[in-house]
């Protein structure tokens, strides 16, 4: 049997400690939550020399103290799930900092290795190490890592291991003669065996019952028992520092500096801000529209037809075809869609995420946003929300105050995603005369009701002043389009599991209201017209008088631009009736040529300055003719309203509950559907005057 | 921003004993009265809580060298040995520097 290791990887923020991982586990990662709160967890397999390594990535934090979330989980792990060797990731160029993290990772006694990582910055900056030396010093393996191509991270693997093998702890470290006096005599008076240094400390501070020791070391050094031990630690490390590190004059001046000159800039910053942002949005919607455009053809004209074929050929009846056609490819098979577009966003996230400039968008946006009561840090995930409202919300694990991050994520739905954006060109080509404003407008409106819904909750339920922020601002550094890719494909990964459990359970639910009773001659028998007429009365004020209408925002709940395909199948508007006959090898070819020429199509779209997708297209004809007799302008654009802003998709409400709450999800559900409906209502009568 | 020195403490929050504090050392200058470009160096830290933990933590600590890199808003960058920290001046008002 191979033997497990379990290794935890830690250190500071921005040390490296992912694409360490990344190196040594490859593709073989995982994202996933601590339990019970909603920090990522990072987790790493591979098989090495006959041994099955496991790391986990521990949030990055700079003390053992537990403050905050972070800090309590990588606390937590280390002192309950005792992995067998800790990996202390250092940032070389910023070893001083990083070794107040060593020094209480020493403390817990425990088999551990150095990493040093980023060596060649540190070389290119003038910083000296020896390896040998420090290993000697404290009796463990010193490694120097880069994480930037992988060198070192083979004899890192070695190193662990022959520590987890040999078990063997680290020097014990020593602090001053009075310290350790105090710390030698609680040994003594303690008979519950022998305890490492950090529980000796933890002893010392808490002074359960008579404690001589703390009260006669407060006498002595005229300080608070917290100050002492804090002051001890930070002596240690700057003491092990000056015996390992050393400096000579920077050979070439800090390129950061110079790049923070220019983008940190008061007026200059903002602009290249701004122009990063268009490049976001522009980048992720023309290049991966043409990606969608061919995975839905792909899963309309390719596996849909595919899979019918095959189920006509063993002779399966009426309901089992139906079934598949509605409820897999119709639910599912639109979400899968929307994976290029995902794909995308999470890669330049990602990219601007490992280049370092994501933590500076917050302090370039703070001077705006704390005027509205909103923490810099809290644009990232506003931004996002224009993307796709799912990765926006989990972007919120940023803010560490829960009542800044709750009101982020309650003005997140209102951001207009694609989806929405696929529903209001179809409808404003149809009934305006300029669509593209009225589009425009709609992304207006949402914004400002977001606004208004933060500025509502800070004067009612999160009151109070805004909190103080503590960020640091990491060196710029070229990402590696790997680790890029890597980050990207994980997360598209777990959206694929979403896909594929979350929203098919939904989709079916909904497949069987719209097929119950069985046997309908008319869906407009089914339950869930019978619904849709139940609701009817409700939306009736605000224009919309159609059952059939009502219906098809049912089903809209799972993402709302099916609120397009489930009327036309209400409707019983031949949407896509294509020919039954199915051919797998010229099929085959059509897609794969689709592939090339998308591919094609999306560099293209990259030449041109403005979004294409942006520009409202025509769509489809029969659906079109059917429901102009259904709507008027007014109803029209009360309707997109409605969409714009009731409730938010399933997967946009799934992650709220998971990370703000199931009372917040739903809370926040019956207020979107009330403004909805209100603001739908004024639009409605007051249009319907003119 | 000097005007909390003449506003009268509120009740004893945090908030308010750090604005005592704060104005208890009269003449003596923080973090926060710096300009862009300026060095100077940490003495003491005027309140201890969580930020200011953490800031120590994050290698602002006595003694050390800082310059200041940035100012927007309330956002202060400050550069420590090969650090970049941001601090909102809430924070820096209450971090004494020479």
């Amino acid at each position: 049997m191979t033997r497990t290791i379990k290794v935890a990887l830690a250190g500071n923020p921005n040390v490296g400690k992912t694409t360490l991982l990344n190196h040594a586990a490859k593709t073989n990662l995982k994202v996933g939550n601590w339990a019970g709160v909603t920090v990522e967890k990072r987790e790493g397999f591979l098989s090495y020399n006959g041994f099955d390594i496991h790391f986990i990535d521990l949030p990055g934090i700079y003390t053992l103290e537990p403050i905050s979330e972070d800090e309590w989980i990588a606390y937590n792990f280390i002192s309950e799930e005792k992995p067998d060797v800790i990996v202390d990731v250092i940032e070389t160029t910023n070893a001083e900092r990083d070794l107040l993290l060593t020094t209480e990772l020493l403390e817990l006694e425990r088999p551990m290795i150095i990493a040093l990582n980023m060596s060649d910055e540190a070389k290119k900056l003038g910083i000296q190490v020896d390896s040998i030396h420090t290993g000697e010093l404290l009796d463990i393996p010193v490694i120097k890592t880069n994480g930037r191509n992988g060198d070192g991270v083979k004899e890192l693997l070695d190193a662990i291991v022959a520590s987890a093998e040999a078990h063997r702890p680290p020097k014990t470290v020593r602090y001053s003669e009075q310290v350790e006096q105090a710390l030698g005599s609680l040994e003594k008076r303690n008979h519950d065996g022998k305890m490492d240094k950090r529980a000796l400390l933890k002893m010392l501070i808490e002074g359960n019952g008579r404690n001589e020791e703390k009260a006669s070391l407060e006498k002595f050094f005229r300080k608070d028992i917290n100050s002492i031990i804090k002051d001890e630690r930070y002596a240690f490390a700057h003491g092990f520092y000056n015996e390992s590190f050393k400096r000579r004059k920077p050979t070439a001046r800090d390129l950061t500096d110079r790049i923070d000159k220019v983008l940190l800039h008061p007026i200059l910053g903002f602009f290249i801000f701004l122009l990063v942002m268009f490049l976001l949005f522009k980048i992720s919607f023309d290049f991966s529209t043409p990606f969608m455009n061919w995975t839905q053809g792909l899963i309309d004209n390719f596996f849909s037809p595919l899979v019918l074929s095959l189920l006509s050929d063993i002779g399966a009846g009426k309901w089992l075809p139906q079934f598949f056609s509605q409820a897999i490819v119709g639910g599912v098979g639109f979400v899968i869609t929307f994976v290029p577009l995902i794909g995308m966003i999470y890669f330049l996230i990602a990219l601007l995420e490992m280049s370092g400039y994501m933590p500076r968008i917050a302090f370039i946006m703070d001077r705006f946003m704390h005027r509205l009561g909103l923490h810099g840090k809290g644009m990232i995930p506003l931004l996002l929300g224009f993307g796709c409202n799912v990765p926006a919300v989990m972007a919120t694990r940023t803010l560490e105050n829960k009542r800044d991050k709750l009101l982020v994520m309650a003005m997140i739905p209102f951001m207009s995603c694609p989806a929405r954006l696929v529903v209001f060109s179809f409808f404003a080509v149809m009934f305006f005369v300029h669509p593209a404003m009225v589009i425009f407008s709609l992304y207006l409106l949402g914004i400002a009701i977001g606004l208004l819904t933060a500025f509502f909750l800070r004067k009612t339920a999160y009151r109070g002043r805004l909190s103080h922020f503590v960020m640091e601002l990491p060196p710029y550094r070229v990402p590696r389009l790997r680790t890029v890719l890597q980050i990207a494909w994980v997360q598209v990964k777990s959206f694929m599991y979403r896909a594929g459990t979350v929203i098919f359970a939904a989709s079916v639910v909904i497949w069987v209201l719209l097929n119950t009773p069985p046997n309908l001659k008319s869906q407009s028998d089914s339950a869930a017209a019978y619904v849709g007429k139940a609701i009817t009365p409700v939306l009736q004020p605000i224009g919309i008088k159609d059952w059939r209408i009502s219906t098809s925002l049912i089903p809209a709940f799972l993402a709302r631009e099916i609120v397009l395909s489930s009327m036309g199948t209400i409707y019983s508007v031949d949407v896509q009736k294509k020919n039954t006959e199915f051919h797998f090898l010229p099929a085959l070819e059509v897609q794969m040529k689709g592939f090339a020429s998308a591919t094609k199509e999306s560099f293209m779209s990259l030449l041109t300055p403005s979004i294409q997708t942006l520009q409202a297209d025509e769509g489809d004809q029969g659906l079109r003719s059917v429901i102009r007799s259904s709507f008027t302008p007014a109803s029209a654009l009360s309707f997109m309203i409605f969409l714009l802003l009731y409730t938010s998709c399933l997967a946009t409400v799934a992650v709220m509950a998971r990370e703000g709450g199931k009372k917040f999800a739903f809370l926040f559900l019956a207020y979107s559907f009330v403004m909805a409906w209100g603001v739908a209502f004024v639009v409605y009568q007051v249009g319907s005057l003119l | 921003m000097t005007i909390f020195r003449e506003r009268p403490a509120r009740e004893a929050t945090t908030e308010a004993a750090a604005t005592t504090a704060a104005r208890e050392v009269g003449s003596r200058i923080t973090l926060k009265d710096l300009k862009v470009g300026e060095v100077a160096h940490i003495v003491d830290f005027l309140v201890e809580n969580d930020a200011m933990k953490k800031i120590e933590a994050m290698g602002l600590r006595r003694g050390k060298k800082i310059t200041i890199m940035q100012k927007l808003g309330r956002g202060i960058v400050v550069k420590t040995s090969n650090s970049r920290i941001v601090i909102t001046s809430d924070v820096a008002r209450n971090i004494e520097v020479k």
